[in-house]
């Protein structure tokens, strides 16, 4: 896969697939094997939750501007028809996950479980979700490439 | 899933003093990885950029895309 045959869009789709995963992969392990348990668990995901949503748009950031910077005129560059729709297509994938999680969380509060087991499903979801759709977005570009 | 029509781009490209892609990207408003995936085959163009890249080699639409498939009877 060469460097120029990827957009702009295309890259910093790969970098967020990257840094998603890494980030929130280190946060589900790390949040079920470091923190304490107990009441103030709750508190301490949500410090942890902090400290990678900005990790995420620190990391992506950097690595965007770095990709910009070495083709500006790429980076200017609007996107256009073919990417606008497999942009669409690939929110539209992640919509099934997303109702089909949101459902999973319902069922999860009249169940009767915990904060923390609710806070955990729901970032699941939002985590898996935006997979969905980068991960499906990935394929379209690489599909039509 | 195969296009039912082929294009004529890449020969077109070749007669007008081997315009580049990203050239026709730029005349036709589109990247130059849209036109790789129009000229392959891999990309179904919407009827604007179709008649924006004929009107830059100066062809009628249907020199440019040619289509493939029997008529339906």
């Amino acid at each position: 896969m060469r460097d120029k045959e990827m957009t702009f869009r295309e890259k910093t789709h790969w970098v967020a697939m990257v840094v998603l995963t890494l980030v929130f992969g280190w946060f589900f392990i790390h949040s079920h094997t470091a923190l304490p348990r107990g009441p103030e668990h709750l508190a301490a995901s949500g410090g942890l939750l902090m400290f990678s949503t900005i990790g995420i748009i620190i990391a992506m950031s950097i690595i965007i501007g770095f990709i910009a910077a070495r083709n500006p005129q790429d980076a200017h560059l609007a996107a256009d028809e073919r990417e606008r729709s497999i942009h669409w297509r690939g929110t539209h994938y992640a919509y099934y996950p997303a109702v089909i999680g949101m459902w999973l969380c319902i069922w999860l509060i009249f169940s009767g479980y915990d904060r923390v087991t609710l806070l955990y499903s729901l970032l699941g979801v939002v985590v898996l979700c935006e997979l969905v759709r980068i991960g499906s977005q990935l394929w379209l570009y690489r599909r039509e490439a | 899933m195969a296009l039912p029509f082929t294009n004529a781009i890449r020969t077109l490209r070749f007669l007008t003093g081997e315009m580049t892609q990203a050239e026709l990207g730029e005349r036709v408003g589109v990247t130059r990885q849209t036109i790789a995936a129009i000229e392959q085959g891999k990309y179904s163009p919407s009827l604007e950029v179709a008649f924006r890249i004929a009107l830059v080699f100066g062809k009628p639409l249907d020199a440019v895309f040619i289509w493939q498939e029997p008529p339906a009877p």
